[in-house]
């Protein structure tokens, strides 16, 4: 048993060690990682709210507190502070000791025209690094916080899939007979409707949240998953170690998810980036066709959709193609590393 | 709203039916009541004369009778009617009855009949039939030119296999595969054809609007055609573009690396031969298989280069059925896209089977 383990390991630890040569995918990886486990932090970052302020020998923090009307800080504006121009005016006298520590980039992605001298359409300057849309939101904000919503749909998506896939797509391949013969049929009828156009009859009905959204997904996509997975397992079952097992009388789901699935994981983990980049390019369509997530959730389709209803705005269109097009390709080379390192191919070629 | 408008709505939506009724009428299989006619009877009434419209140039009264379980309807030559019938919408307090006057018509997908409209208020296949063959037409030069660049491309890259050339056009797939078609298609209408960069293109549109379109000449019209459609086609072919490519690369490296290439090497055969006559005939069996995935995949995947593009064709058509909720489109559209791969899933079957000998109908 110990003995096992660590041979295991040393084959994933190899496998790794592989990756980690193929520098492409390698340090697609430590980007985007880190980028992402950043964007966690983005209200710290790119916000209009200041981080701490002291006003009369009082502090206060927005960030962690929230509302905090501007009469507190004696501003004359309606509801909130404007920590934009607090900080302005805190400035301009310096003799009072008062101050405040506003985020790396102090605007957020939600404040549009009405805010604290918004304009739209404003061209990329220094002060709003790509622009500003319609609504006159910071395009640059925005594009920060889709791109920790895209890679989390991303994610939750794929592993929710996965859940799914695994279980039927292994139901499948280690029972047969007719379970598998009903399920393919059904799997069959399903596979024929085209994915993108019913999401998008479902969504027009229910106005789908975040959530609701990947149910949905799940609900027309796991079927990729299955093809794989019971390939895998329908080959694997043959094999002398599952015979052995069933002989000590281990329970089919122990060997199926214990045995099986251990030794099936090659082609599960290096489709795995790639079912990602299929997540994020179905959430930016349906953003962009208006079916996606609730406005005025920051999405790359739905600055694509307002960009390309005012062409003439090329930083509108741009910004969110980049991005979108920037993190696949991230994505598509960790996938590529991870293909490489976990079911290496070596073409031999006779001259 | 008055209640007999609300009636209208209720029949002409279907809604005073029971679902199972209305699939089945969607399908084809079950009467669907066509040409309502209401009307009402006095109480207790053995049968009422109903006019029905003009039959030869005269007008068509049947009688109803009302005493036996249902309303039967009889012409006025006594016999029992063919084409009408009659059932009791709603006995009214007073004894008085409400009563429709139908014919039947079994008409669904299954005859052919996709329903009719909402928007356009016209038969759905007709308002299909222009559209789908704009579709079509994109589909078709789209796959037919992606063929045309990515199995001479992918075959170069697989003899190249480890060059600057193959590491070169690597980048490039990997930049095709990284960003969607349609997403490409809006970079593009911005720097070709927004005005903001270059005004090359035009913004969208199949071809130019009709009023001009009829004022060219045969070779103004072919010109002017290929200029609305390069940047389309570029989005279209753009993600096949890239997974072709990479199939015909792997395919062909596979091939040259098995043991009957050693084989013929062995014997003294040419290296073309092996190349080109041996090797490539097993590595074009993956990329003709699939051909007809990617003929369903065409058609029905295009709404949002459709979109894009400002191109009148049939996933735009059917993606503005769902705002608009015109369900008889929303529904044909699925129907015929579902068809349509299943036909791409079977001439794919019939060409693995010309192209790979090992396979045998029996």
């Amino acid at each position: 048993m110990e003995n096992n383990k660590i041979n295991r390991n040393s084959i994933l630890i190899r496998r790794w060690k592989k990756f980690k040569t193929l520098k492409r995918g390698y340090y697609s990886l430590i980007i985007l990682l880190s980028l992402y486990i950043t964007s966690f932090f983005l209200p710290l970052l790119i916000n209009n709210k200041a981080l701490i302020v002291k006003y009369e020998g009082k502090f206060y923090f927005p960030i962690i507190t929230g509302f905090i009307s501007g009469s507190t800080f004696d501003q004359n504006v309606p509801g909130e502070a404007r920590y934009r121009s607090l900080k302005k005016s805190f400035s301009l006298d310096e003799g009072r000791g008062n101050w405040l520590i506003m985020p790396l980039y102090p605007y957020s992605p939600y404040e549009d025209i009405t805010y604290d001298g918004n304009k739209m359409y404003d061209p990329p300057s220094l002060k709003h690094w790509l622009g500003t849309d319609n609504t006159g939101r910071d395009v640059f904000a925005r594009l920060c916080y889709a791109f920790n919503i895209s890679i989390s749909f991303a994610l939750i998506l794929t592993i929710l899939n996965y859940i799914v896939g695994i279980l039927i797509g292994g139901a499948m391949g280690y029972y047969g007979g007719k379970f598998d013969l009903i399920f393919q049929r059904i799997i069959e009828i399903w596979s024929s409707l085209p994915m993108l156009f019913v999401i998008i009859i479902i969504s027009s009905i229910l106005k789908p949240s975040f959530f609701l959204l990947i149910g949905i997904y799940t609900l027309v996509n796991w079927i990729s998953m299955t093809y794989l997975i019971r390939a895998e397992f329908y080959r694997e079952k043959a094999k002398p170690y599952v015979a052995a097992a069933l002989s000590m009388g281990q329970s089919n789901f122990k060997i199926m998810f214990k045995h099986i699935l251990a030794n099936s994981l090659v082609p599960i983990i290096t489709y795995f980036p790639f079912a990602v980049v299929a997540g994020i390019s179905a959430l930016v369509a349906l953003d962009f066709l208006g079916f996606g997530l609730a406005p005025p959730t920051p999405s790359w389709g739905q600055m694509l959709d307002v960009g390309l209803a005012n062409i003439s705005k090329w930083w509108m269109v741009f910004s969110p193609v980049l991005a979108q097009f920037l993190t696949l390709l991230a994505i598509v080379f960790i996938g590529e590393g991870v293909r490489e390192a976990f079911d290496p191919k070596v073409y031999s070629r006779l001259r | 709203m008055p209640p007999k408008a609300l009636k209208e709505l209720e029949r002409f939506y279907g809604f005073d039916k029971p679902i199972y009724e209305r699939y089945l009428s969607w399908l084809g299989v079950w009467p669907r009541e066509i040409k309502h006619r209401d009307f009402s009877a006095p109480k207790n009434a053995e049968s009422v004369e109903k006019r029905v419209g003009k039959k030869d140039g005269k007008i068509w009264k049947v009688d109803v009778f009302l005493k036996e379980s249902s309303p039967t309807v009889y012409e006025k030559d006594g016999q029992l009617s063919k084409i009408w019938f009659s059932r009791i919408d709603k006995i009214n307090e007073d004894g008085t009855l409400d009563l429709v006057i139908f014919q039947k018509e079994f008409s669904g997908i299954l005859t052919g009949n996709l329903g009719k409209s909402y928007t356009y208020l016209k038969p759905v296949t007709e308002v299909m039939k222009p559209r789908f063959k704009i579709s079509l037409f994109f589909g078709l030069t789209g796959i037919f030119l992606s063929y045309l660049v990515c199995i001479p491309l992918g075959i170069k890259k697989a003899l190249n296999h480890g060059t600057t050339f193959d590491f070169g056009s690597s980048v490039i797939i990997f930049m095709a595969y990284s960003i969607p078609g349609w997403a490409l298609g809006g970079v593009l209408l911005v720097l070709f054809g927004g005005g903001s960069f270059f005004d090359v293109f035009p913004l969208g549109g199949f071809r130019s609007p009709s009023e001009v379109w009829d004022t060219l000449t045969p070779l103004q019209k072919i010109l002017d055609q290929i200029h609305h459609m390069i940047l389309p086609i570029i989005a279209w072919s753009i993600s096949s573009f890239a997974t072709l490519t990479v199939l015909m690369k792997n395919s062909l490296l596979e091939n040259l690396s098995q043991d009957y290439v050693r084989t013929a090497f062995a014997k003294g055969i040419r290296e073309t031969r092996v190349i080109w006559y041996h090797a490539m005939r097993n590595s074009l069996i993956p990329i003709a298989s699939g051909i007809g995935h990617i003929i369903g995949f065409v058609i029905a995947g295009s709404y949002l280069i459709e979109r894009m593009f400002n191109i009148d064709g049939f996933g735009r058509m059917a993606y503005e059925a769902i705002l608009a909720r015109d369900y008889p489109i929303t529904l044909g559209f699925l129907v015929i896209v579902v068809i349509i791969r299943l036909l791409g899933n079977i001439i794919s079957d019939l060409v693995l089977a010309m192209v790979d000998p090992r396979i045998r109908f029996k």
